[in-house]
C-alpha cells in the first residue's frame, strides 16, 4: 500500500464517536477524508459549510422515474460523518463519498419499494449481526447502547479508541458467517475508492465508516481485480439527490424509524457539553423547562438531582451518569409523572428542526409547491394570519385551490376558518401558518408525484380506492371539487353512481344528497364541469323518492327523530338545485307519508309540514290533517308526536309564519268544548317545550294584542329607517 | 428467642453477615454494607461466601431493580427517602430491609397516626426526673429520630401522611439542618441541640390514595426524594410475591405445608387483578371496581387464612371453599356497591370460566 491509511470505525449518530473523529482528524491532518456515504451523494457535499445548511438534515436519494423508491440518510450535529464533513470543509480538505452508489442500490430488488416514507436508513444499514451487541455481551452487558456509551462514547480517547474498536470488530467478524452479497459489494466499492484515492496521490487518507466495516477497509486488501469482478454488471437507475430538513423527533427510533437513536436530544446535549459539567447543565435545562410549565424546580432540587445521579452511577458501576441515571434522579427528586413525560419529550428527544438553503437541490414536489406559493403570492410564514379569499376573482381562486390541495395532502398550512368547508360559498377565510414540519410532510409525499397537482391526484385517487362507504366517497368528491381536479371528479362520480345503486340504506343516500347538491349549485363558481354530477344527483333523487316510503315504516322513537331531519334535508337539497322532482314526485311522497298509518306520528307530522312549506297542500287540507291527528280516534301518543313533528319543536316559526299560525289557530278555535279539553294535554306536550318568551309572544298574537312582526306599523320615519338599513346591510355584508 | 415476627436483621442475619464479610467496596460513613451489597441484599442473588461456599440471598423485593437503585443512592446522599404507593406495594417491607441492611437495625421506627404528637418525632420528658432534677439529659426521653441522629443510623417513619400536618412539619428542620434543637438544655454544658452524626437518614412511607390522609407540605416534600412503588405489573410476578410471603408466614405460624396451594394462589391473584383493573383477563368483560384496595397484601392474607382453614377445619388441602369466604370478605367492603360488583363478577366471569365450577359453587353456597 502506498499511502498511510487510517480507518475510523464509528457508531452512527454516536456523540462520543463524533468527538473522537474530530480529535483523530486534528491529530492525523489528512489530505483527503473518505466517508461511508453513497458515492452519488458527492455533488450534494458542496453545500456543506453553507451557514444555511444546519443539521438535523438528511440526504434524500430517489429514483427519478419512481420517486417513491427513495432512501434517507439523516445527519445530526452529533453524527460522526457530519463532523468529518465539517472538519474537512473547515480545513479545505477534499472529502469523498465512497459507499456503493444509490443508482445501484436502488436499482436492485433489495431497495425499499412503495410506501410513502421509505424507512430504510442508508447510513446504518444493518450488518448481518449486531456487532455492538456481540461485544457488549462479551463484556457482560446486555444493553449494547449502554455498553458502547460506557466503553467508547464516554471516553473520547482519540486514536487508541479507534484501534481498539477495529480489533474488537475483527474478532466479531471472525465469528460471524459470511456477509451477504450486498455487504460484499458495498465494501468492494469502498475499497475501490480507497485505491483510487491512493492512485490520485493523496498522502494521508482517513476513512470514516461504521465500526462493522473497519476490518474490511483497514486489513489486507484482495487484488483490485476481485473487487472489480464483484462490482461488474450491476443494474443502474437514474437517481436524484437532495438535502431535506430533518428533526430530532424523526431521528428518534420511537418515530418508527428503523436505525434511529433513542435519545437525540440527550446525544446533542452530550455532544455540546462533553465535560463534567454536562450533567449539571442538563439539570439546569430540565429545571428551566419544568419552571416554564409552572412546576417546582428550585436550585436545591438541582443539587439533590445531580448528587442522586452521581450516586446512582456509582452504584451501577458506570463511569459517569448517563441518560438512565439523570432521568431516574430527576424522577425521584423533582419531576414526578407529568414532569418526566415533559422532560422525555423536550430534552431527551427534543424539537430541533434543521434547515436547508433555498438554493440547494430540493425534492421536486417541494420545489413545485414553492413555485405555486410564489405564483399565488402567498408566502409561507411562521406566524398565524387570516387570509380572505374572493373566489370570483382568479387570484382568489388560485390561492384557494393551492390551500385546498395542500389540505388534501395533509399539509395543513391553512385551516378553513368559516364556511362549511364545502364549495357552498364564493368567500373563504383561511387561517394560515407554515410549520417546518410541513416541509417534511411534503418530502414524505415526494413519492406521490413531482408536482402539487400530480401528488394531490395520486393521493385522492388512493383515498377513492379505499372508500367503501358513501360518506367517504362524498368527502373525496368534495375535496376533488375544491381542488379543481376533474381527473378525480369523474371517477369519483362514477363510483358514487354505482355505489348508490347498491347502497341498501336510504339514510346513506340522503346524507350524500346534501354535499352533492351544494356542489351542483355552486360548482360553477369554480368552473367545474357539472353534467356528470347532475346525472348522479338525478339518479340519487329517483332512488331516494322510491325508497323513502319504505324506510319510514315501523320506526321507533329514536329512528323517527333522525328520519324527520333527513326528510328536511332532502327537501333542502332539492330546493338547493331547484330540482324538478321538488314539485313533481316529492309532494306525492310527502302525502303518502303523512297519510299512512304505519308511519311514526312524528314523521307524519313533519311530512304534512313539509308539504305545507312547499305550498303543495292548501291551508284547509293542513288544518284537516292536524285535526284528524288530534281527534279521538288517533291514539294520544301518535297525536302528540304528530304535533311535535309538525312544529319541529320550535315556536319561532309559528311566531313568524302567520299563515302557519292561522292554520293552527283556526283549527284550535274550531274545536268543540269537549274536544278541546281532550286535546289540550297533547298540545301542552309540544307547546310546553317552547321557550317562555315564544309562548308569551304566541299568546299575544293569538289574542290580537300584538301584531305580527312582519308589519312595520304606521308612521315609519324614512330617514331613521335608512340609517338602520345601512347598518343591517353592513352586518349582512350586502352591497349598497 | 421465638418472636412471632423477627426483625429483618435477625431473620436474615446470616445473609447480612455473609455480605459484610465479602463486601470490599467503599461504604458511606457508618453504613454496615456498601450500596452494592445493600442492593444485592434487597434484590437477591447468589454470592460466594467467605469460606468459598455459595450463599443464596433471598430476594426481598420483587420488581424493578432501578427503583431500589434510586432508593439506595438517595440514602447515600443526604436526602431523605419517601416511598409512595397504594397499600400492599411493599413500602414498609422495603424500608425495613433497607434500614436493616444499611444500619443493621430496623427498630428505630415512628408509626404515623392521627394521634402522633411532635414528642414522638423530637423528644419527651420523664416527668418524675424532670420535677426532681430539672431539665437534664437524663430526664429527656429521646424519640427514635433523636436516637438515630445521635448514632448515625437510619430511622423509619411509617405512614407519614397519617400524621397531622403540623406534626409532619417538625421534620423540616431535622431534614434540612440535620439538627434537632433542644432549647430546654441550652446552657453552659450543653449547646441546646443535637447534631446528626454522618450516616443518619430517614425513610418515610406514605400512601397517597387512602382516605383520611394529610398531604405533605411543599416545604417538607422538597426535602425528600420520592420513589413510587407500583403494583406488580403482571400476574406471574404477583403470584410469586404471594407465594413466597405465604410460605414465610406459614412457617412463622407453624402451619404444616399445604399442597396444591399454587392453583388457588393464582386464582386469588387473578380475581384481585381483574376486579382492581375493572376488566377481565381476556379483556372481554368490563367489571365494576369494588371500593376496597384489593392489594397484594390482602391477597396474601386471604391465602394465609385459607391455609389455616384447610389445616384446622378442612381436609388439609386448600380447596376453593377455603378461600371463598376470605375473598368475599376482602372484596365486599361496601354492602351495596361491592355486593353488586361481586355478584356481577361471579355471574359474568367466574361462572363462564372453565374449571372454576368448584369456586363458583363455593361462593354461591356462601350466599
Amino acid at each position: 500500500m502506498s499511502a498511510p491509511l487510517a480507518v475510523l470505525g464509528v457508531r452512527h449518530h454516536g456523540p462520543g464517536s463524533a468527538r473522537s473523529v474530530v480529535r483523530a482528524l486534528e491529530e492525523l491532518q489528512p489530505d483527503v477524508v473518505l466517508v461511508e456515504l453513497a458515492a452519488d451523494c458527492q455533488p450534494a457535499l458542496q453545500w456543506i459549510g453553507d451557514p444555511e445548511l444546519r443539521p438535523p438534515i438528511a440526504l434524500l436519494g430517489y429514483v427519478v422515474d419512481t420517486p417513491q423508491r427513495a432512501r434517507f440518510s439523516p445527519f445530526a450535529e452529533f453524527s460522526p460523518e457530519w463532523q468529518a464533513f465539517t472538519w474537512a470543509r473547515r480545513h479545505s480538505v477534499e472529502m469523498r463519498a465512497i459507499d456503493l452508489p444509490l443508482s445501484n442500490t436502488l436499482a436492485s430488488g433489495g431497495a425499499t419499494g412503495g410506501g410513502v416514507a421509505a424507512d430504510e436508513l442508508l447510513l446504518a444499514e444493518h450488518p448481518p449481526i449486531d456487532p455492538i451487541a456481540v461485544l457488549a455481551r462479551a463484556g457482560g452487558d446486555f444493553d449494547p447502547e449502554r455498553w458502547w456509551e460506557d466503553v467508547i462514547e464516554h471516553r473520547g480517547d482519540g486514536l487508541e479508541a479507534f484501534a481498539a474498536v477495529g480489533e474488537a470488530m475483527t474478532a466479531v467478524r471472525g465469528t460471524a458467517e459470511a456477509a451477504d452479497l450486498r455487504e460484499l459489494r458495498r465494501e468492494a466499492h469502498m475499497r475501490q475508492c480507497v485505491r483510487r484515492a491512493q492512485a490520485d496521490g493523496f498522502s494521508r487518507i482517513v476513512v470514516v465508516c461504521g465500526a462493522w466495516h473497519v476490518p474490511a477497509l483497514a486489513g489486507v486488501y484482495p487484488p483490485a481485480s476481485v473487487d472489480a469482478q464483484v462490482l461488474r454488471g450491476l443494474a443502474k437507475v437514474t437517481v436524484g439527490v437532495s438535502w431535506v430538513p430533518w428533526t430530532h423527533r424523526r431521528l428518534a427510533s420511537s418515530s418508527g424509524y428503523g436505525a434511529g437513536v433513542d435519545s437525540p436530544g440527550w446525544y446533542a446535549h452530550v455532544f455540546a457539553h462533553p465535560g463534567p459539567d454536562g450533567v449539571t447543565r442538563w439539570f439546569v435545562d430540565a429545571a428551566r423547562l419544568l419552571r416554564s410549565r409552572d412546576m417546582a424546580a428550585s436550585p436545591d432540587h438541582l443539587i439533590a438531582g445531580i448528587r442522586a445521579a452521581e450516586a446512582l452511577a456509582a452504584l451501577r458501576g458506570r463511569p459517569r451518569p448517563g441518560l438512565a441515571e439523570v432521568l431516574d434522579a430527576a424522577d425521584a427528586v423533582m419531576a414526578g409523572e407529568a414532569g418526566l413525560t415533559l422532560i422525555r419529550d423536550q430534552l431527551v428527544i427534543g424539537d430541533v428542526i434543521g434547515k436547508v438553503p433555498d438554493a440547494a437541490p430540493q425534492v421536486p414536489l417541494a420545489r413545485d409547491v414553492a413555485l405555486q406559493q410564489r405564483k399565488a403570492r402567498l408566502k409561507p410564514e411562521a406566524g398565524t394570519r387570516l387570509v380572505e379569499l374572493d373566489l370570483r376573482a382568479p387570484a382568489g381562486r388560485a390561492r384557494s385551490v393551492l390551500l385546498h390541495r395542500l389540505t388534501a395532502l395533509g399539509v395543513s398550512w391553512g385551516s378553513l376558518e368559516e364556511g362549511r368547508g364545502s364549495s357552498g360559498t364564493f368567500r373563504e377565510t383561511w387561517r394560515v401558518r407554515w410549520d417546518p414540519e410541513l416541509s417534511i410532510r411534503l418530502i414524505e409525499l415526494a413519492g406521490h408525484g413531482t408536482t402539487l397537482q400530480q401528488a394531490t391526484i395520486s393521493l385522492l385517487t388512493e383515498r377513492l380506492e379505499h372508500a367503501d362507504v358513501l360518506a367517504d366517497l362524498v368527502a373525496v368528491l368534495d375535496a376533488a371539487l375544491l381542488c379543481e381536479l376533474p381527473e378525480v371528479v369523474s371517477p369519483c362520480v362514477r363510483r358514487l353512481g354505482s355505489q348508490a345503486a347498491h347502497a341498501p340504506d336510504v339514510a346513506q343516500l340522503i346524507d350524500t344528497m346534501g354535499p352533492l347538491s351544494r356542489s351542483l349549485r355552486y360548482g360553477d363558481v369554480r368552473g367545474t364541469d357539472a353534467t356528470s354530477l347532475r346525472d348522479v344527483f338525478d339518479g340519487l333523487v329517483v332512488r331516494v323518492i322510491a325508497g323513502v316510503p319504505t324506510a319510514c315504516r315501523s320506526l321507533d322513537d329514536e329512528a323517527s327523530a333522525a328520519m324527520v331531519e333527513r326528510l328536511a334535508a332532502v327537501q333542502a337539497a332539492l330546493a338547493m338545485c331547484d330540482h324538478p322532482a321538488r314539485h313533481d314526485q316529492w309532494p306525492v311522497v310527502l302525502t303518502v307519508l303523512s297519510e299512512r298509518a304505519d308511519v311514526h306520528g312524528r314523521v307524519q307530522g313533519r311530512a304534512a309540514r313539509l308539504a305545507h312549506d312547499i305550498g303543495s297542500w292548501a291551508p284547509a287540507r293542513v288544518q284537516q290533517r292536524l285535526a284528524r291527528a288530534l281527534s279521538i280516534g288517533t291514539p294520544p301518543a301518535t297525536g302528540a308526536s304528530f304535533v311535535e313533528g309538525f312544529l319541529a319543536g320550535s315556536g319561532t316559526v309559528l311566531v313568524h309564519d302567520s299563515e302557519l299560525l292561522d292554520v293552527v289557530d283556526e283549527w284550535v278555535s274550531s274545536l268543540s268544548h269537549e274536544s278541546f279539553s281532550a286535546t289540550s294535554p297533547l298540545l301542552r306536550r309540544t307547546f310546553g317545550a317552547f321557550d317562555i318568551a315564544e309562548r308569551r309572544q304566541l299568546g299575544l298574537l293569538v289574542s290580537d294584542q300584538a301584531t305580527a312582526p312582519t308589519m312595520f306599523g304606521q308612521g315609519v320615519d324614512d330617514r331613521r329607517a335608512a340609517l338602520a338599513l345601512a347598518t343591517v346591510r353592513d352586518l349582512l355584508g350586502v352591497a349598497r | 428467642m421465638n418472636a412471632l415476627r423477627p426483625h429483618a436483621e435477625d431473620e436474615f442475619a446470616h445473609e447480612l453477615s455473609t455480605l459484610a464479610a465479602i463486601d470490599d467496596r467503599p461504604r458511606p460513613p457508618r453504613w454496615q454494607l456498601s450500596p452494592w451489597a445493600v442492593l444485592t441484599y434487597l434484590m437477591g442473588g447468589t454470592v460466594r461466601g467467605p469460606e468459598g461456599d455459595d450463599v443464596v440471598i433471598v430476594p426481598k423485593y420483587v420488581g424493578q431493580r432501578r427503583l431500589i437503585e434510586i432508593a439506595i443512592s438517595t440514602l447515600a446522599t443526604d436526602r431523605a427517602l419517601l416511598l409512595l404507593g397504594v397499600p400492599g406495594t411493599a413500602k414498609t417491607w422495603v424500608s425495613e430491609h433497607l434500614a436493616a441492611a444499611i444500619s443493621g437495625n430496623s427498630t428505630l421506627l415512628v408509626q404515623g397516626t392521627a394521634g402522633t404528637t411532635e414528642e414522638s418525632l423530637r423528644y419527651g420528658w420523664n416527668y418524675a426526673r424532670l420535677l426532681s432534677e430539672g431539665p437534664t439529659e437524663a430526664a429527656l426521653v429521646p424519640s427514635p429520630v433523636y436516637r438515630a441522629m445521635q448514632s448515625g443510623a437510619i430511622v423509619r417513619v411509617e405512614e407519614l401522611t397519617r400524621m397531622p400536618g403540623d406534626v409532619q412539619d417538625a421534620l423540616v428542620t431535622i431534614l434540612s439542618e440535620k439538627t434537632l434543637p433542644v432549647p430546654e438544655l441550652a446552657g453552659l454544658q450543653h449547646r441546646g441541640e443535637v447534631q446528626a452524626v454522618a450516616g443518619f437518614n430517614l425513610i418515610a412511607t406514605a400512601n397517597d390514595r387512602d382516605r383520611g390522609v394529610n398531604d405533605l407540605s411543599a416545604a417538607l416534600r422538597r426535602r425528600f426524594n420520592t420513589v413510587v412503588l407500583p403494583l406488580p405489573t403482571d400476574a406471574d410476578e404477583e403470584v410469586a410475591i404471594v407465594q413466597r410471603r405465604v410460605t414465610e408466614l406459614g412457617a412463622a405460624l407453624s402451619l404444616p405445608p399445604v399442597p396444591a396451594a399454587a392453583d388457588e394462589i393464582r386464582r386469588v391473584v387473578t380475581i384481585f387483578r381483574e376486579l382492581r383493573s375493572g376488566v377481565s383477563e381476556d379483556g372481554r368483560v368490563a367489571l365494576k371496581v369494588p371500593t376496597g384496595s384489593l392489594s397484594t397484601a390482602e391477597a396474601i392474607s386471604v391465602v394465609t387464612n385459607g391455609m389455616s382453614l384447610a389445616v384446622h377445619f378442612g381436609s388439609g388441602t386448600m380447596t376453593a371453599a377455603d378461600i371463598a369466604a376470605g375473598i368475599i370478605g376482602a372484596v365486599v367492603k361496601d354492602p351495596v356497591h361491592d355486593q353488586l360488583a361481586w355478584r356481577e363478577y361471579l355471574e359474568a366471569v367466574v361462572r363462564e370460566r372453565a374449571h372454576w365450577g368448584d369456586f363458583y359453587d363455593a361462593c354461591r353456597a356462601l350466599g
